[in-house]
């Protein structure tokens, strides 16, 4: 503690203030100086809100000594080390005009980084007006390292379930070379991708959820769902958030349609062919249910296959058990039409479009 | 018409041998002729040093070293090259965003159009 004489008005001022609160306000001015909380109150009444109270919560989170801290303005102390943005957000909620609490990394003194979020309330006067500010802090930094170390694993993980298909793609083309045609080869690395272009998706989204059209824009892209010259695919719906599994498995489905498509249907003639991607989110009793529509048209004309491939097997059995849902596959002789009636996740349910 | 590609020398630089196998295998299927591959850094800049290159593959992460200074090697020469990688392009340091990134598992026919893009001298004036 400073000695009586090398203490400014102001703090001594501040310091018969919380007397006199002790006296009022006894049990509540200790809890407030014992907190593990860190506090401070502002003087309002006076440029650049000075401290004139600090718990020790507050010293042993910024490493300042009280002296250091009594009298000094708020912002100056607490704008040391942080970017002009984070200084802005203070500043706005030291005159109540922010809606939310600043979250800022700040500087200890020596030089440490921590991060807080800050609540900054107003106390006032018995006539309405703020003569002091008050000030809490959560220590925010263990929360933002774990938070990083979460994103670290992550990452590392998206990363190496990518390099595992790349591997898994290696071993099967050395393993297939000379024995298998080309054409077969070409069919695994297409279904490879396209899981794999999911799992990208679900990456990048923390394995939360993903679009509906963003899984429609990666399958499609390769078979010209973005060519401007020939407007081949009609997509239209609202967007939905898929969850992980209904993602891979729609994934899959799509590039099974598309490559069908291109080898015998709507995709596989020059440019007469035409997909209708559609679906519509419907309330049912049992909860809200999504209807989607592939219908192709325009290709030659359509003929049963003899025998079920990987794709039909996929669409017909385990697209139903997967999602849930209904699916029928239908070759129809203008053009093949799929059809999957499935419940709309709950958790994240919509999008915004 | 020849590819742009026919006969080039592309340096593969890969740490994973059987992703660089693979990645041998389709460069030899588009006309080009492999260098390496190299699966360090030390590696890949002295093949630099040693051979003609006329474009590279690097896969950014090698055993846990990062592939920049083979990448910046090749940018100080003036060689085109592609990242490849099993992370995100936004991983990417911003310093390297503007050089194209491949994502693996390998797509033939993007790494194809990537190469060729690369190896096409451009026009004047475009």
């Amino acid at each position: 503690m400073p000695n009586e004489e090398d203490k400014s008005g102001e703090q001594k001022a501040a310091e018969a203030e919380i007397e006199s609160f002790r006296k009022d306000l006894g049990p509540f001015v200790v809890a407030t100086e014992t907190t593990r909380m860190a506090m401070v109150f502002t003087d309002a009444k006076e440029p650049g809100n000075p401290i004139i109270f600090a718990n020790d919560s507050f010293l042993s989170l910024t490493g300042h000594d009280r002296e250091e801290v009594l009298g000094q303005s708020f912002n100056f102390l607490m704008a040391r080390g942080a970017d002009p943005e984070a200084f802005a957000e203070i500043e706005a909620a030291f005159e109540g005009s922010s809606d939310r609490d600043p979250e800022i990394c700040y500087r200890r003194k020596d030089g440490s980084v921590f991060w807080v979020s800050i609540y900054v309330n107003p106390v006032r006067d018995e006539g309405g007006d703020v003569v002091q500010h008050f000030a809490s802090f959560v220590d925010l930094t263990k929360h933002k390292q774990e938070k990083d170390r979460l994103r670290f694993l992550l990452d590392e993980l998206n990363h190496r379930t990518q390099n595992t298909l790349a591997t898994v793609q290696a071993i099967a083309v050395q393993t297939l070379h000379g024995v298998a045609d080309k054409e077969v080869v070409d069919a695994f690395e297409g279904r490879i991708l396209a899981l794999s272009k999911a799992h990208g998706l679900l990456g990048r989204e923390n394995w939360e959820g993903v679009s509906l059209r963003d899984v429609i824009e990666q399958i499609l892209e390769p078979f010209g769902l973005q060519d401007r010259r020939v407007a081949r695919f009609a997509v239209d719906g609202d967007d939905v958030c898929l969850p992980p599994k209904a993602a891979l498995t729609f994934a899959m489905v799509f590039h099974e349609l598309a490559t069908n498509a291109a080898k015998h249907g709507a995709l596989s003639n020059d440019a007469a062919g035409q997909i209708d991607i559609a679906w519509k989110v419907e309330p049912t009793p049992q909860g809200e249910r999504m209807r989607l529509r592939w219908q192709e048209s325009g290709g030659p004309p359509v003929t049963q296959p003899g025998r079920k491939g990987f794709g039909s097997r996929l669409i017909d059995s385990g697209l139903a058990q997967e999602l849930d849902g209904i699916v029928s596959l239908d070759y129809e002789p203008a053009g093949v039409v799929c059809q999957i009636v499935m419940p709309v996740p709950q958790r994240g349910g919509w999008m915004e479009p | 018409m020849t590819s742009p590609l026919s006969g080039r020398r592309v340096l593969v630089v890969e740490d994973e041998t059987m992703v660089a196998w693979l990645l041998k295998d389709m460069l030899a299927d588009l006309g080009c002729a492999v260098v390496g591959p190299a699966t360090h850094v030390n590696q890949a800049l002295a093949m630099l040093d040693a051979e003609t290159i006329d474009a590279a593959v690097l896969d950014i992460n090698l055993n846990g070293q990062k592939s920049y200074p083979v990448a910046d090697a090749l940018a100080a020469r003036g060689v085109p090259f592609v990242f490849s990688t099993g992370y995100n392009k936004d991983s990417l340091p911003n310093s390297y965003q503007s050089f194209p990134v491949l994502q693996k598992p390998f797509d033939r026919l993007k790494l194809g159009d990537t190469l060729a893009k690369l190896l096409t001298p451009k026009e004047p004036g475009v």
